[in-house]
C-alpha cells in the first residue's frame, strides 16, 4: 500500500501480513510511517493505492466490519477527562453497541484487568499518565476485539508503567488469543514482546522476521569503538576493514561499529592493528547484535529515541 | 440498536460534562436571570414609550432575553467539537461502531436542551416578576419548541466553524461579531419603530426578529398563522443551510 499525506509520500509501497494469534511489531524511528500505517489499517486514514484486508474484510468494501473486529489504542491517550474511568468505559461500550448487564459486567472485568477498580469513580482527568494509558487500553478492549492495534503504547511512560503494559499485552495475546499489532520505537520493547517484526524507515520496510532471525542476520557480534576525532576515526575504519575476521564496518553515533562472527577471537587482532597505526580508541565495547544493529546495517543510522529526554516522572499508581 | 441509542449515549456524555463543570453550567443558567432583571429594571420607564405594550417593557423584553440566551449558548457545541478534534477524542469515537451522524446529532440535541433549560428559567423568573403568559401552557410549550428549532439553526454555524478551524478562540470571536448586530438590530430587545430606517430594513430581514415576534405574540397575545409560518420557514431555511454546511465539513473529517 502507498499513502500520501499532505502531498508527501508517508508510506511507500509496503507489503506485509500478520497471522491470527501473532504478536507482531512495527519497529522504526519517529516519522518512519508507523502511525500512518495504523491509521490506514484502522479506517481512520485513506490509502492512496494498494489493497488491504483486515480480519478477513476488505478495507475499501467493509470498513464497518473492520471497526467491529479491531480495538485501537492510539498514540495520544484520548479519554474524556471530565468523565470518570467507569463512565469513559461505559460511553465507549455504548458506542460499540453494547448495553445492559453485559456491558456492566465487561466494564467490571476490564477495570480489574488494568487495576483501576479503586479509582473507577474518579474523573479520568485526575489519573496519572500510566493510569490513563491503562484506561485507554481497557476501552480499546471493551467490545472483545479479535485484533488489537497499539500505536506506541508505552511512549512517554515510566519504566514501571511500561512493564505493566507489557504484562497486560502478553497476557491478552497468550490467554485470550488476541492478535496484536504494535508499533514502537523502542528496541527493547520490540525484542521482548514481538514474535515477528517488520522494521520500517522513511515509509519503507527494510527488514522482516523474528527478532532472533533479524539479529542473526547481522552475522555475529558488534565491536563498538569511539575515537577522539573524525580524522582518526576515518583512518581507524580503513584499518578495521583489513583485520581478518571483521565482516563489516559502519559509522554509528559518533563512533564506529565493526561486526565479526566471534568478537572474542579477533579483539586482540583489532587492538594490535590499531596500535600499530598509533591509534587508541577512547572507548571500546563488545555486544551481541541488537535490533539497533539491524537498523544500522540497513540504514547506516541508529534508531534515535528520545529515551533520555522522555518524561520519567509519570507515577504508576497514585 | 439505532441512531437514537448513539445520540442518547452522546447527549448523556455532554450533559455529564456540563454537570462536572458547574461554572459553565451556572453561568449559562444564571445569564437569563441577569439579562431579564438588568434590562427590565434599567429601562422600566422605557415601556411607557412603547405603543401597544401590554405588561410593560418587562413583557416586551422576555422573548428577547429568551432568544439572546439561545444565541449565547449556541457556540458551546462548536467549542466542544473543536476540543474533541484536538484531543483525539473524535478519532477515538470514529474508531467505534457509532453511527456517524449521531456525533453531530448528540451535540445538537444537547445545545437544544441547554437553550430550552435556559428558556424555562427565563419564563419562571418572568412569571415571578409579574409577566402573564396569555397563551398559557400550550403557548409556553410552543415557545420552547421555537427556541429549540432556533438553537438548532444557530448551532450549525458554530459546529461548521469548530470543525473547520479547530480553534475555540475563533468561535468566541465570531459569536461576538455575529450576535451583537443580530440581537440588537432586531425586534428582540427594542421595538424597531425606534430605529433609523436602515436598521429597520435590516431588522425586517433578521431571523432573530421573526423568532422574537412569534415568542412575543405567545406572551402578550395576538399570534397569527402567518407570523408563525414565516418565522418557521425562515428558521427552517437557515437550519437546512447550517446543517448542510456542518455535514460537508464533518464528512471531510470522517473520511
Amino acid at each position: 500500500m502507498v499513502v500520501y499525506r499532505d502531498g508527501t509520500r508517508a508510506v511507500e509501497g509496503i507489503s506485509f501480513s500478520v497471522n491470527e494469534g501473532e504478536f507482531f511489531g512495527f519497529l522504526g524511528p519517529n516519522g518512519a510511517g508507523k502511525s500512518t500505517t495504523i491509521k490506514v489499517l484502522t479506517t481512520l486514514l485513506r490509502k492512496t493505492s494498494g489493497r488491504v484486508s483486515v480480519s478477513g474484510f476488505d478495507l475499501d468494501k467493509s470498513p464497518g466490519e473492520i471497526r467491529k473486529a479491531v480495538g485501537v489504542l492510539s498514540q495520544e491517550t484520548s479519554l474524556d477527562v471530565d468523565l470518570t474511568g467507569w463512565e469513559n468505559l461505559r460511553l465507549h461500550g455504548r458506542l460499540q453497541q453494547m448495553s445492559g448487564q453485559a456491558l456492566d459486567d465487561r466494564i467490571a472485568e476490564l477495570l480489574k484487568l488494568v487495576q483501576l477498580e479503586d479509582v473507577a469513580k474518579k474523573p479520568a482527568g485526575r489519573y496519572s499518565g500510566g493510569m490513563r494509558k491503562r484506561l485507554d487500553l481497557a476501552s480499546a478492549l471493551i467490545h472483545r476485539p479479535k485484533l488489537l492495534f497499539l500505536d506506541e503504547p508505552t511512549t512517554g511512560l515510566d519504566t514501571q508503567s511500561r512493564v505493566a503494559i507489557w504484562e497486560y499485552l502478553e497476557g491478552l495475546n497468550k490467554n485470550e488469543g488476541i492478535t496484536i499489532f504494535l508499533t514502537t520505537q523502542y528496541l527493547e520493547e520490540a525484542d521482548k514482546l514481538c514474535r515477528k517484526l517488520s522494521v520500517i524507515d522513511h515509509g519503507k520496510l527494510i527488514a522482516n522476521g523474528t527478532p532472533s532471525e533479524l539479529k542473526e542476520s547481522i552475522g555475529g557480534d558488534a565491536i563498538n569503538l569511539i575515537f577522539k576525532d573524525a580524522a582518526v576515526k576515518s583512518k581507524a575504519k580503513d584499518i578495521l576493514r583489513t583485520v581478518p575476521g571483521v565482516t563489516d564496518v559502519m559509522d554509528s553515533d559518533g563512533g564506529v561499529t565493526a561486526y565479526a562472527r566471534s568478537a572474542g577471537q579477533i579483539i586482540a587482532g583489532v587492538i594490535t592493528a590499531l596500535d600499530r597505526a598509533g591509534i587508541q580508541p577512547s572507548f571500546l565495547s563488545i555486544s551481541s547484535p541488537t535490533l539497533d544493529d539491524v537498523f544500522l546495517r540497513k540504514t547506516g543510522r541508529r534508531i534515535r529515541v528520545d529515551e533520555l529526554t522522555r518524561k520519567e516522572t509519570e507515577p504508576f499508581l497514585t | 440498536m439505532t441512531i437514537l441509542y448513539d445520540t442518547q449515549s452522546l447527549v448523556g456524555r455532554y450533559l455529564t460534562k456540563l454537570i462536572r463543570n458547574p461554572t459553565l453550567l451556572g453561568t449559562n443558567l444564571v445569564t437569563p436571570v441577569i439579562f431579564l432583571v438588568l434590562f427590565s429594571q434599567l429601562l422600566t420607564k422605557f415601556g411607557e414609550f412603547i405603543p401597544n405594550a401590554p405588561g410593560g417593557y418587562l413583557a416586551y423584553l422576555t422573548p428577547g432575553v429568551i432568544m439572546l440566551n439561545a444565541m449565547i449558548s449556541a457556540p458551546l457545541g462548536g467549542v466542544s467539537l473543536a476540543n474533541d478534534l484536538n484531543s483525539g477524542f473524535l478519532s477515538k469515537m470514529l474508531l467505534t461502531q457509532v453511527r456517524r451522524p449521531a456525533i453531530l446529532l448528540g451535540r445538537l440535541v444537547t445545545d437544544m436542551l441547554m437553550a430550552v433549560a435556559e428558556s424555562i428559567i427565563t419564563i419562571v423568573v418572568a412569571v415571578a416578576m409579574g409577566v402573564q403568559f396569555s397563551s398559557g401552557l400550550p403557548g409556553v410549550l410552543l415557545i420552547l419548541v421555537t427556541v429549540a428549532f432556533f438553537e438548532f439553526a444557530l448551532s450549525g454555524i458554530f459546529l461548521t466553524v469548530g470543525i473547520r478551524t479547530r480553534k475555540t478562540e475563533t468561535i468566541s470571536a465570531l459569536s461576538g461579531v455575529l450576535f451583537f448586530p443580530l440581537i440588537f438590530i432586531s425586534s428582540a430587545m427594542f421595538p424597531i419603530s425606534f430605529f433609523p430606517s436602515w436598521a429597520q430594513t435590516f431588522s425586517n430581514y433578521n431571523p432573530v426578529s421573526y423568532a422574537s415576534d412569534v415568542t412575543r405574540d405567545l406572551v402578550v397575545g395576538g399570534l397569527t398563522f402567518n407570523s408563525l409560518a414565516s418565522a418557521y420557514v425562515l428558521i427552517g431555511v437557515i437550519a437546512v443551510l447550517t446543517f448542510a454546511a456542518t455535514l460537508v465539513q464533518f464528512r471531510k473529517v470522517v473520511s
